[in-house]
């Protein structure tokens, strides 16, 4: 009870959020070590699917409730099912992503029940039965230590791959919990945006030999888990310069990554965002093409193993924390990269 | 339509950063800001009160010199402010500072409020959704377009790939992404009248809340200590599209990438 450790699994339309695992697999280490038990809460539909997947992370027990009020309705049927759970159980700490849904999960359970949350934690560990955590600030160019206070169940947000995915292999016992009722005043899930136009809400436009420019299609886990990371922003001037480095993506085999000015402007979907309101990612090599580098991207990135800047702009922010920096067009430099790339995999 | 836009005043995101003795962030008068995000909230509820008529009033919580940033909205256009401050709100956590902002949204009286996604300082982005629970209401977080009419607001709502619709009833509380609009800049008028608008000062007291309830006591978290990180990068510079995508190509080679 009093060291016990969970983790809230992300679901959406029954399909489990890769950081969910990174969860779970925190949350079976740091009970360990705390000497409590670990569980994982899983709720939406197919929940039996994502309990197996929660149990090979090692956690104990998964809070299962299967119900698809959960995809109609943001937030709150999350916060009616949490907030029992944990006044039934009082775990000592539970984990959320820092993703949309985490915050406004945890936010909310924070306010209901008066418990302390932390979020944005980029480490945590447990030394002698006290919890501490690191929180990057300023950009990343700080490391803060944190602490809890008080007494009670704590929320912790972190940061998406801050933790690692460990599959131990495992089976968690399910302990199912019913779903409540839809909320009288809620926020409903009307459906998807352009679902009646879908072909036709990913075309960017025509290139200059006459084919269509397609926005690429999503590919999150990949760009998570990708070694190399070949990412576009504002520099690229629009979709045809992102479909350039999309191609460059592909030779290397590496995961696409745009800026939050690229995303915003359309050229590619949110999924790819890199950045303190995106994506954090640590890849092997991370390739900027046209991102200037502000402090809300480096917030993302600026763990990478090493980072390669292409950029006509010498004076960019970017050159201020990079390993290998061209300073040329990228409508020039790209295409040739592709090219070069291309012929040493094909000799 | 009564229009909230609730925003924080945020050191420039320029500005030179550091924690004092007591590990809070130091805040330096020159270089206060609006909260970069709360700029896209302001610019939404002036488009909504173009539409539907009514009233825009900026609510802030902070210090009392905090009303120089209010009246930076109210030259955008904001009708009116008020400012929530109390020497007892110092080191506030997000949740003290969501209790502070329902409690005085509930005194204002409100149709629609708004919020921007997040404060480029902390960068929580729990704030919106705290003083929902707060006020019992739903939010809709994280709009990318807002059309409300009356009775019903709904928002595209950013996913991974695509939107979401999310509608609800109003009243109704909203989070704003940066790509809902593009905010105005205030106008010499602008700034000429932002000057006769009347700011409201509440304290606590006025707001019927316990001073324990708020303030750096009540945090339910605490800084140790802070380190710089440092990283070595290599910080090699090639001139020109000449060469460069062989270079490039080394380099990975170089690392075992390719």
């Amino acid at each position: 009870m009093a060291n016990d450790v969970w983790a809230l699994a992300e679901i959406s339309g029954g399909k489990l959020a890769s950081i969910s695992l990174q969860l779970a697999s925190k949350a079976a280490e740091l009970a360990g070590t705390l000497g409590g038990s670990s569980a994982a809460v899983a709720l939406g539909t197919n929940t039996q699917a994502a309990a197996a997947d929660l149990g090979a992370c090692g956690v104990q027990t998964v809070y299962a409730s299967e119900g698809s009020v959960y995809d109609e309705y943001l937030t709150q049927p999350h916060v009616e099912a949490l907030a029992a759970l944990i006044q039934q159980h009082q775990p000592r700490l539970v984990l959320f992503g820092c993703t949309n849904f985490g915050r406004d999960v945890s936010a909310r359970l924070a306010a209901r029940l008066g418990l302390g949350i932390e979020y944005n934690v980029g480490d945590v560990a447990a030394d002698n039965g006290e919890i501490t955590m690191i929180v990057p600030a300023f950009g990343g160019s700080q490391a803060v230590t944190m602490a809890f206070q008080g007494e009670g169940t704590r929320l912790l947000g972190a940061r998406p791959n801050a933790f690692a995915t460990n599959r131990v292999g495992g089976t968690a016992t399910v302990e199912s919990v019913p779903a409540p009722a839809a909320p009288s005043n809620g926020a409903k899930v009307a459906g998807p945006f352009g679902t009646e136009g879908a072909a036709e809400a990913g075309h960017l436009g025509k290139a200059p030999d006459g084919h269509d420019i397609w926005m690429p299609a999503a590919s999150g886990a990949k760009l998570e888990e990708a070694q190399i990371i070949v990412s576009g922003g504002r520099g690229l001037g629009g979709p045809q310069g992102f479909a350039q480095i999309e191609e460059l993506a592909t030779a290397l085999g590496a995961g696409l990554g745009a800026s939050r000015a690229a995303v915003d402007a359309g050229w590619v979907p949110y999924a790819h965002q890199v950045g303190q309101t995106g994506k954090t990612v640590k890849p092997t090599v991370y390739i900027a093409c046209g991102i200037s580098g502000a402090v809300q991207h480096k917030a993302g990135m600026g763990t990478s193993g090493l980072i390669i800047a292409i950029n006509k702009d010498k004076d960019a922010p970017i050159f201020s924390f990079w390993d290998l920096g061209i300073v040329g067009d990228l409508n020039v430099v790209v295409p040739q990269l592709t090219a070069a790339v291309k012929q040493r995999k094909g000799s | 339509m009564k229009i909230v836009m609730c925003v924080k005043e945020t050191p420039s995101t320029t500005a030179e950063k550091r924690f004092g003795a007591d590990m809070r962030l130091e805040r330096r008068k020159e270089d206060a800001i609006i909260n970069p995000f709360d700029e896209y909230s302001i610019e939404e509820g002036l488009r909504q009160q173009e539409k539907h008529g009514g009233e825009t009033i900026v609510l802030s919580m902070g210090p009392a010199t905090a009303t120089d940033t209010i009246r930076k909205a109210l030259a955008m256009g904001a009708d009116r402010g008020v400012l929530v401050s109390d020497p007892a709100l110092a080191g506030s956590d997000a949740v003290a500072t969501a209790r502070v902002l329902a409690a005085a949204l509930q005194k204002i009286g409100f149709d629609l409020v708004l919020f921007g996604s997040a404060a480029a300082d902390a960068y929580g982005g729990i704030v919106p959704s705290a003083v929902a629970e707060f006020l019992g209401l739903p939010l809709l977080s994280f709009a990318t377009k807002l059309d409300e009419d009356g009775t019903t607001a709904k928002i595209e709502r950013q996913a991974e790939v695509g939107y979401n619709t999310v509608e609800t009833q109003t009243p109704a509380l909203v989070s704003v992404m940066k790509s809902i609009n593009e905010p105005r800049y205030p106008s010499m008028k602008g700034i000429m009248q932002s000057k006769k608008k009347t700011i409201d000062t509440m304290s606590l007291a006025d707001l019927g809340i316990e001073s324990g309830t708020v303030g750096a006591g009540a945090s339910g978290e605490k800084a140790l200590s802070a380190e710089k990180i440092t990283t070595q990068r290599k910080g090699e510079i090639y001139m020109g599209n000449d060469g460069a995508a062989e270079r490039v190509v080394a380099f990975l080679v170089e690392q075992k990438v390719l």
